[in-house]
């Protein structure tokens, strides 16, 4: 389904934390807003706050690649034992270096597929056009459900110092 | 031009920096040519070197009884502990938020992609026989036979599998950003594939929030990983039963050399970037001078470490043990030990130490000073310890065949071209960090 978005150039970041603030108080959910920059924008907390599993992400995977690989030397040590050294078959003092890094390599990965899944880098099914970006400054993009929330969305822009403004079209 | 204290450059807009940072990236100057086929050709040797001892036998290397490890380990060991430059010092430096470390973490973490891709390559080196180097892998084989997990040399496996992974997705992931900015300023093929490489980066703060979140994670875990991988370097001779490996503050005495190291080789490279590339307004004098300071620290470290381990094998008097301090302090070693002591305290302590003569060539002088020592300690640490066994009669010496000077020379070398692809295919400076970023509160 097209969807209609706004997108509004502002010089300062400042200046777009205040139309963000201008549209929250009219209504408008911070879901429906995205700002495009080519540097990251500086504020704390975020101007849009967005919930991540990221560390969720990394402490699973490394807990699955950790006990999977401790696992499997274990399981190996068993099927074939091998007598080193007058050392037990299986030993926690001697696994505990590929339980480790096995366990990092896990976190390692973990981190990678959720900031790609959480960035919306490959496989986003979301289609919103993205705006040319100035320079210096900031693209608030803000989706909008009908012309009246438009042209409350334009004003309130207007007002809040958006220096352009222009309307694109996109699958949501 | 703004006063050479200051961290970055005030008078430059980001269009400016980002602007004149891909200009450095366009062109090929004929002294640009010259470095890379110079290079070229000596990695090129190497390669033959390489391929000689494959075909005609290990014992083309200057390995004898008694010394069975020797440039080859002392090369891996190198190796690996200058990689600790890049990961390990931005990891610290993005941590604790040093504002100074913008325009030197690209180059680091690019230090330690190349160094453990050239430091993984010794154990395969040195085993000889390298087609058979995916023995050390566990896969189902046809006799059921594993690699023994108790082995250190299976834990260098996957020790350097995980840093160099973690480490090539902890250069990659800010690079992506840059990468667009490359793929929006370039037509035709170089732009499909620089927009493939940036996996559609569209500059939202969706993604910039999501990076920022993972370089903060990844630079937690790389941490981690990078001291666990020099202390398990370190297990490959502690865990031996030899006079002076079998040592417990082995493992925190090879992390140290390695961010001693690391530091060293990273200043080089600086200097040498910003000499090569024009970057005088990016690498300034206050980069080299903390980086100088921090050099010194580890200097001081070092010697610590150095003192302890020494003293130690000295006071306890064992006969295997003080054979080998005395082969390696005042025998047969003793000028390279001196030298080492030398290069890695003495030079550091003056030529940094002393604030009126602490500028970017005294700091480069000592970080050059530092590398050979490095080095030396290596040697010192491998060879002396197998060439003096129990028996005096075993005794022997060491000496490197033209395959292993060819070899090492190569990895040199190799080193150079490495960077010097780098800088023609990516940023050395991460553009979009350079800034503060956009303060919006």
């Amino acid at each position: 389904m097209t969807k209609e978005y706004l997108h509004a150039e502002f010089r300062t970041g400042e200046a777009a934390a205040g139309a963000i603030e201008s549209l929250t108080a009219a209504g408008i959910s911070k879901s429906a807003m995205e700002l495009f920059s080519r540097q990251p924008v500086e504020a704390n907390p975020s101007l849009l706050p967005r919930r991540s599993r990221m560390s969720l992400g990394a402490v699973l995977s490394a807990i699955a690649a950790g006990s999977g690989a401790t696992a499997l030397v274990f399981w190996i040590q068993l099927d074939y034992p091998l007598v080193t050294g007058g050392m037990p078959i299986t030993s926690g003092w001697a696994t505990a270096v590929v339980t480790f890094e096995s366990t990092m390599a896990g976190a390692v990965f973990g981190t990678l597929c959720m900031m790609i899944w959480e960035a919306g880098l490959v496989g986003s099914k979301r289609r919103a056009p993205v705006p040319e970006l100035p320079d210096q400054g900031v693209v608030l993009q803000v989706q909008c459900s009908g012309r009246s929330e438009l042209d409350v969305v334009r004003t309130r822009l207007a007002d809040a110092g958006a220096e352009r403004m222009e309307t694109a079209f996109g699958s949501g | 031009m703004s006063p050479p204290h200051q961290l970055t450059v005030p008078t430059k807009t980001f269009s400016q920096v980002r602007a004149e940072l891909l200009d450095r990236m366009g062109g090929c100057s004929a002294a640009y040519l010259g470095a890379v086929a110079i290079s070229g050709a000596v990695v090129a040797w190497a390669l033959f070197a390489w391929g000689f001892q494959i075909v005609e036998g290990i014992g083309h290397a200057g390995l004898r009884r008694p010394v069975y490890w020797g440039f080859y380990i002392v090369n891996f060991v190198f190796w690996i502990g200058i990689s600790h430059a890049g990961t390990l010092i931005s990891a610290i430096l993005r941590l604790t938020g040093a504002g100074w470390r913008k325009p030197v973490t690209r180059a680091a973490e690019a230090i330690t992609v190349f160094c453990l891709m050239i430091g993984g390559l010794f154990p395969l080196i040195h085993i000889g026989r390298t087609v058979y180097f995916y023995w050390m892998l566990p896969y189902p084989n046809d006799r059921l036979l594993w690699p023994n997990f108790r082995s250190p040399l299976f834990w260098d496996l996957t020790a350097i599998l995980t840093y160099l992974t973690g480490s090539l997705i902890y250069l990659y992931l800010p690079l992506v950003p840059d990468l667009a900015e490359i793929a929006g300023q370039s037509k035709g093929l170089k732009r499909k594939v620089y927009r493939a490489l940036s996996l559609g980066w569209t500059g939202s703060d969706r993604q910039w929030q999501a990076l920022e979140r993972a370089m903060k994670l990844m630079a937690v875990m790389i941490l981690a990983i990078a001291v666990s991988v020099h202390s398990v370097v370190a297990y490959d001779f502690s865990m031996s039963v030899a006079p002076t490996w079998h040592s417990t503050i082995f493992a925190p005495y090879f992390v140290v050399g390695a961010i001693f190291s690391g530091i060293a080789a990273l200043v080089l490279v600086m200097a040498a970037l910003r000499k090569t590339m024009r970057l005088q307004d990016y690498l300034r004098e206050i980069h080299f001078v903390n980086l100088g300071k921090l050099l010194l620290l580890m200097s001081l470290v070092w010697f610590y470490f150095t003192f302890s381990e020494h003293l130690t094998t000295w006071y306890g008097n064992f006969p295997r043990e003080i054979n080998v301090f005395n082969v390696r302090e005042h025998g047969l070693y003793g000028f390279l030990f001196w030298t080492m002591v030398a290069c890695n305290f003495a030079v550091p302590l003056v030529l940094v130490g002393i604030a009126r003569l602490r500028n970017i060539t005294t700091v480069a002088i000592s970080s050059v000073a530092v590398l050979v020592g490095m080095w030396l300690e290596r040697f010192l640490i491998v060879v002396p310890t197998l060439a003096t066994p129990a028996l005096p009669a075993a005794w022997g010496g060491y000496a490197p065949s033209w395959v292993e000077l060819s070899i090492t020379a190569g990895t040199f070398a190799a080193m150079i071209l490495l960077y010097l692809l780098f800088v023609k295919a990516f940023p050395i400076i991460a553009i979009w960090e350079y800034d503060e970023g956009i303060p919006a509160r």
